[in-house]
């Protein structure tokens, strides 16, 4: 018997792979009801292998854990929204304040900690340093996970493994990851100082900023930059559609390196006053769903076996929001509510366990997958993302830059577009369809 | 000038994360044979630059790794083996 195997016991009710957000979820519920989980990570502490943009929505995580905004490490309450385009040296900036804060800020890592924390509370055996290598079958059973030599039997495996689905691939249950519906993520962590970050952003304390970028940031390529505000830091990042990434490179039409466009962001002159000469704490890379129920897997359950968060492909980009977070967290909990109410009738069958896709398609979350469908492919097509920031930053500088005579809209509009050759005829056409899938 | 006003080199970034390598390599992509492999797209896509361009040919280091899995999906299956480092090696993430 191996490592894992001489640190815990024979047999479980539920192994849960990974301590993400959903895998936690998962373990914290099914351990409060009275069953014996196992929960088993990867890395050095739970959160450990983890990277995302910055924000968590909390409402659904709060019908996980209802004293969340007490006890959670919460960095900052999101009160201001900024969206910018640029394109050369011009930038222009919406801000929304926002009225009542719906979003949080904190690390991965450390809210990850806490999650798992809660579950162990209630019971669960969380055992890190763990690489599941197979979700073991028997008879078209699912009946535990193999780890190198060990071999760990549970009743039900919840996999949670996150966006790389090595386990559900070995299982004929997903494909390899279409790089046409991933992004690649880079982000940078600059020590700024709480105080710094408040009278920078006019921020008062506890209050948070979310900032999504687009444009020239990422050089034709469909993606974006990010910027979150943390409780003394900042992170700082760069997001590329995987597909349209690749196909620039090859071509030869992207010269920049993702951490090189990460860099860029930095010591851009209209972002770098916020951290000014902030030291960089920590780097780091993550692969993340790009569009709605395009990575959802052939079946999210089978017998003895469900699967949830990124692993059963729920996020959301809208372009302005990203949900991921707390899709994570409520798959985990439907997931538990469905293996209580499995063993309530007989036991974790297929059948029994097919109830958990019934009820996430009746969750917010997948309506909201539903609803936003059409998103994914704006999202991917670069010319939202290099014909609206050059028109839009040249329309305005024609608008605000006037010595004497100030074009009427209408004339700034062709100007700007004759500028940047822009034809207005496709442009039309290209929001027609934008509001036709929004 | 401080050095901060100047772009970090990825081994400057990588450099804060707290690592523990692991001896075995977790990924292998022979290198003998380039064909067919997406090379400037690794080479500028890897978050950690682990791919390198040496002219037209390809150099490959799995130190830095931030097991994203990027190389995995945009490299033919049969031209990679690609797993996770053992017990808790690699990466280990505090602040993102």
């Amino acid at each position: 018997m191996g490592d894992v195997g001489r640190k815990v016991p024979e047999r479980f009710d539920v192994i849960v792979v990974g301590a993400g957000p959903a895998g936690c979820a998962a373990s914290y519920m099914l351990a409060k009801s009275g069953f014996k989980v196992l929960l088993l990570e990867r890395g050095r502490g739970p959160g450990s292998k983890e990277l995302y943009g910055g924000r968590i929505y909390a409402q659904p995580l709060r019908d996980v854990w209802p004293d969340l905004d007490k006890k959670a490490p919460i960095h900052r309450w999101v009160t201001k929204e900024r969206f910018s385009f640029t394109w050369g040296s011009r930038v222009v900036t919406l801000e929304y304040r926002v009225g009542r804060s719906v979003s949080f800020t904190t690390y991965l890592p450390e809210m990850a900690k806490w999650m798992a924390d809660r579950a162990t509370e209630a019971g669960a055996l969380l055992v890190d340093e763990v690489v599941v290598d197979d979700i073991v079958v028997r008879d078209g059973r699912v009946v535990g996970v193999r780890s190198g030599t060990d071999f760990l039997r549970a009743d039900v495996v919840i996999d949670a493994e996150g966006v790389n689905r090595i386990l559900l691939e070995k299982l004929g249950l997903a494909e390899r990851l279409d790089p046409g519906k991933v992004a690649i993520g880079a982000k940078e962590v600059l020590r700024v100082g709480e105080g710094a970050i408040n009278d920078r952003l006019g921020l008062s304390k506890k209050e948070g900023l979310a900032w999504l970028v687009a444009g020239d940031v990422t050089e034709g390529v469909p993606g974006g930059g990010f910027i979150y505000t943390m409780k003394d830091t900042i992170s700082v990042g760069i997001v590329l559609h995987v597909g349209r990434a690749v196909e620039a490179a090859e071509k030869g039409f992207l010269r920049t390196s993702i951490h090189g466009m990460v860099e860029k962001l930095r010591l851009h002159n209209y972002f770098k006053q916020i951290w000014g000469d902030a030291d960089v704490v920590e780097y780091g890379g993550h692969l993340t769903i790009e569009g709605g129920l395009g990575l959802v897997p052939k079946k999210l359950y089978m017998d003895g076996f469900l699967v949830v968060g990124d692993a059963a492909g729920l996020l959301l980009n809208t372009g302005y929001t990203i949900r991921g977070v707390d899709f994570a967290v409520t798959s985990g909990k439907l997931a538990a509510e469905t293996v209580v109410e499995a063993f309530n009738v007989g036991g974790p069958t297929e059948e029994n366990l097919s109830v958990y896709e019934s009820k996430l398609k009746s969750s917010f979350v997948w309506r909201e997958l539903v609803k936003h469908r059409g998103i994914s492919e704006i999202m991917s097509d670069p010319y939202y993302f290099t014909v609206l920031p050059a028109l839009l930053t040249s329309l305005l500088k024609k608008l605000f830059e006037a010595d004497y005579e100030e074009p009427t809209i209408m004339d700034a509009v062709f100007e700007a577009a004759s500028e940047e050759d822009i034809s207005i005829a496709k442009l039309l056409l290209k929001l027609a369809s934008v509001v036709g899938r929004v | 000038m401080s050095t901060l006003e100047k772009p970090f080199k990825i081994e400057d970034l990588l450099q804060r994360n707290i690592w523990d390598v692991d001896e075995e390599p977790h990924i292998e992509i022979p290198l003998d044979d380039q064909e067919g492999l997406k090379k400037k797209a690794l080479a500028l896509l890897c978050p950690a630059g682990c791919y390198t361009l040496i002219g037209d040919r390809l150099i490959f280091s799995y130190e830095g790794c931030v097991e994203c899995g990027l190389c995995r999906i945009i490299t033919p299956s049969d031209k990679i083996r690609w797993t996770y480092p053992r017990s808790g090696k690699g990466v280990t993430y505090r602040y993102t």
